[in-house]
């Protein structure tokens, strides 16, 4: 092993040398963040939101004119929909998890509006919602459909019992949590019990931060626009749907049906920016981990062909074939052992930059170290070409060149 | 310890075939000093780097220190060349980003030897070369004939079986170039076999043996020793 001359003879041309490594340091800086950034999305989008969702959709009834009315319709199109062959279940519901828009109320432990609330989303909803989402109800119970209140949005929006997921649960009781059924919480100044808890439930806000924290709650709100939640029979969904719209658009001639839509299509759009940003995320890296490789084989190749004649005359002092390439390995193991030194260092420091300026969770501790070693693998990859090249450089060149 | 007999070198490229060495034959014993001259593009060169392993002769027996050559692979050319060989350059051919020390330990760690053993080696041949002080310098900071003097200390560290030298003053003033010829006349009194291609026609004649390349084939062997030979053959 040569390393003692490698290095010095490496430190007179500092140059190129400190150019590639401060290059594999920002590549590494921006790849270990990156690929960190992924990660954390790819971990959002594979929260599941406690729904059947494969199985799902959805879409919207509204009325128009003096002859509509929706209380009835509503009945209606529920009864009809729930005879449905393929259909397992429907429910009417104000909105729809993960899908961006709904409803939520902050939530406090006393009747005392000074104390800080705890948020929730809240599905305004009947007691067929547990059974269409095919929630896992852990504790308690449903509630049932005498217990369903219907009022007009103006009347208010009180309600005397809840569904909670368990998160909700547990950011409300943190001791009790999953047997915190029975217990009371208070909405203003309404008191809500808890009835039964399931293990999952999202809110429709997928950024959210109280995301995981939500409610059923038994209250159909009196309006000409009705939202319907159906599950059908696996692989019936795509069937039912059409099948669905032009039944309901059959039954009444005095509203229109929109939106109709698949949970799965919901997901994708809820989470477009976050798939398109790890996309992008992604093109970014490949292209600089190509740019620094191709960095690196230049300066390979650069710096074989200014040695030339010192490899054939390496060649002709006793070096075989793997020494001379084994040198170059070398050589550029130390390069970007440099680069990856400083690129640990920027990497860290980003990454606390990163998680202190837009609140993200701190990377963990192996992500730098196996970007190190990553790089350092790229950087002997490069480098293996030029250098299998330099092993055989003829040693004759030491005699024939000038 | 150096014995060809009939070598023969072509160099083939795509559209002409050279014929740089023909039936060339020639003995060197231990302790000798030869003298290759000749036109430029007669085969010194090709000859140099045959004996030095560099190259591959295309027919012909060549046994180095009674070891026929001709079968070996790279690796163990290498090998060879590392242990029994000293390289001489017309242009030095030291390491430019490597000090002195380092330069002359090139060879050595090829050899695999304990480091202990190599410095106590370096540290000789440099000092007898004169040039221990400047240990530290790299080549750059040196003149033409220290360089040289470095690079016959390099030769020389490993103990080989013979020198070999193609035009070792050729870049040197004739004042320096007097000065390595000392030295290596000095390196040859302590026993080790030199072969040198030189166009220096006052130099060949000053040595022991001179051989006379003319179109690839010793032409005229001048010199006691050589005449011996020529007579035999
Ligand atoms: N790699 C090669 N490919 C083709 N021909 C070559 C090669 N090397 C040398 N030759 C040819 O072989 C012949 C002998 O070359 P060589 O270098 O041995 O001459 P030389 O006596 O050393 O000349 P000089 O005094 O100019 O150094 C020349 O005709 C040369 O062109
Ligand atoms: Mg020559």
């Amino acid at each position: 092993m040569e390393i003692g001359p490698i290095l010095r003879a490496l430190t007179r041309n500092k140059l190129g040398v400190i150019l590639i490594s401060l290059q594999i340091a920002f590549t590494m800086t921006v790849m270990v963040n990156a690929v960190f950034i992924i990660n954390e999305r790819s971990k959002l989008m594979a929260r599941p939101s406690g729904l059947d969702e494969p199985n799902m959709f959805y879409l919207r009834s509204t009325g128009f004119g003096d002859q509509f009315n929706s209380e009835i319709t509503e009945q209606d199109d529920l009864e009809l929909l729930r005879n449905v062959p393929g259909i397992v279940d429907a429910t009417a519901i104000n909105s729809i998890p993960i899908s961006g828009g709904g409803s939520s109320d902050g939530l406090r432990l006393e009747d005392d509006p000074t104390l800080p609330s705890i948020p929730a989303a809240v599905y305004f909803t009947d007691e067929r919602a547990l059974n269409t989402m095919r929630l896992n109800l852990i504790a308690g119970e449903n509630f049932s459909g005498s217990d369903v209140l219907h009022q007009r949005s103006s009347e208010g929006r009180n309600y005397p019992m809840a569904v909670v997921s368990l998160a909700l649960a547990e950011a409300l009781f943190p001791e009790e949590g999953q047997t915190a059924v029975g217990k009371i919480f208070y909405n203003d100044s309404n008191p809500v019990q808890i009835i039964g808890i399931v293990e999952r439930l999202q809110a429709p806000w997928t950024n959210s931060f109280f995301v995981e924290q939500a409610m059923l709650v038994p209250l159909n709100f009196i309006s000409s626009t009705s939202t319907y939640l159906i599950r059908t029979e696996p692989g019936q969904r795509d069937r039912l749907m059409v099948e669905t719209e032009e039944l309901l658009a059959g039954n009444n001639s005095n509203r229109i049906i929109r939106d109709l839509k698949s949970m799965d299509e919901t997901r994708e759009e809820s989470y477009r920016l976050d798939s398109s940003m790890a996309t992008i995320l992604f093109v970014v890296i490949l292209t600089l981990v190509f740019i620094t490789s191709m960095g690196i084989v230049g300066l390979a190749v650069f710096g074989i062909n200014r040695r030339r004649k010192q490899i054939g005359t390496r060649r002709a002092l006793g070096a075989t074939h793997a020494e001379i390439l084994r040198y170059f390995m070398l050589e550029n193991f130390f390069i970007s052992g440099v680069g990856v030194t400083i690129g640990a260092v920027l990497t860290i420091a980003f990454s606390i930059a990163l998680s202190s300026l837009f609140e993200m969770p701190t990377m963990g501790w192996y992500y730098t170290p196996a970007g190190m070693l990553i790089l350092i693998g790229i950087g002997q990859l490069a480098v293996l070409g030029p250098s299998t090249k330099a092993s055989r450089i003829e040693p004759a060149i030491a005699t024939r060149s000038i | 310890m150096l014995n060809m007999k009939n070598i023969r070198k072509v160099f083939r490229t795509d559209l002409v075939e050279t014929c740089a060495l023909d039936d060339f034959s020639l003995t060197v014993d231990q302790g000798e000093f030869v003298t290759i001259t000749g036109p430029s593009g007669c085969g010194k060169t090709t000859f140099l780097n045959i004996a030095g392993l560099l190259e591959t002769h295309t027919s012909g027996l060549y046994l180095l220190d009674d070891v026929d050559v001709s079968q070996l692979g790279d690796y163990a050319r290498a090998k060879l060349r590392n242990q029994k060989i000293g390289f001489i350059f017309q242009s030095f051919n030291l390491m430019p980003d490597l000090n002195l020390f380092d330069n002359i330990d090139v060879p050595l760690r090829y050899r695999g030897m304990k480091s202990a053993e190599r410095k106590e080696r370096i540290d000789k041949a440099l000092d007898s070369v004169g040039l221990f002080a400047r240990r530290k310098h790299v080549p750059a900071q040196l003149s033409g004939g220290q360089q040289q003097r470095v690079a016959i200390a390099r030769a020389l560290v490993g103990d080989p079986l013979f020198l070999l030298a193609d035009e070792p003053t050729g870049n040197l003033d004739s004042n320096t170039a007097k000065g390595v010829m000392a030295l290596l006349e000095e390196i040859n009194d302590s026993g080790t076999t030199i072969i040198m291609v030189t166009h220096d026609q006052s130099l060949a004649q000053q040595s022991k043996r001179n051989i006379h390349i003319l179109d690839g084939r010793i032409s005229n062997a001048s010199n006691e020793t050589a005449n011996k030979e020529a007579t035999a053959a």
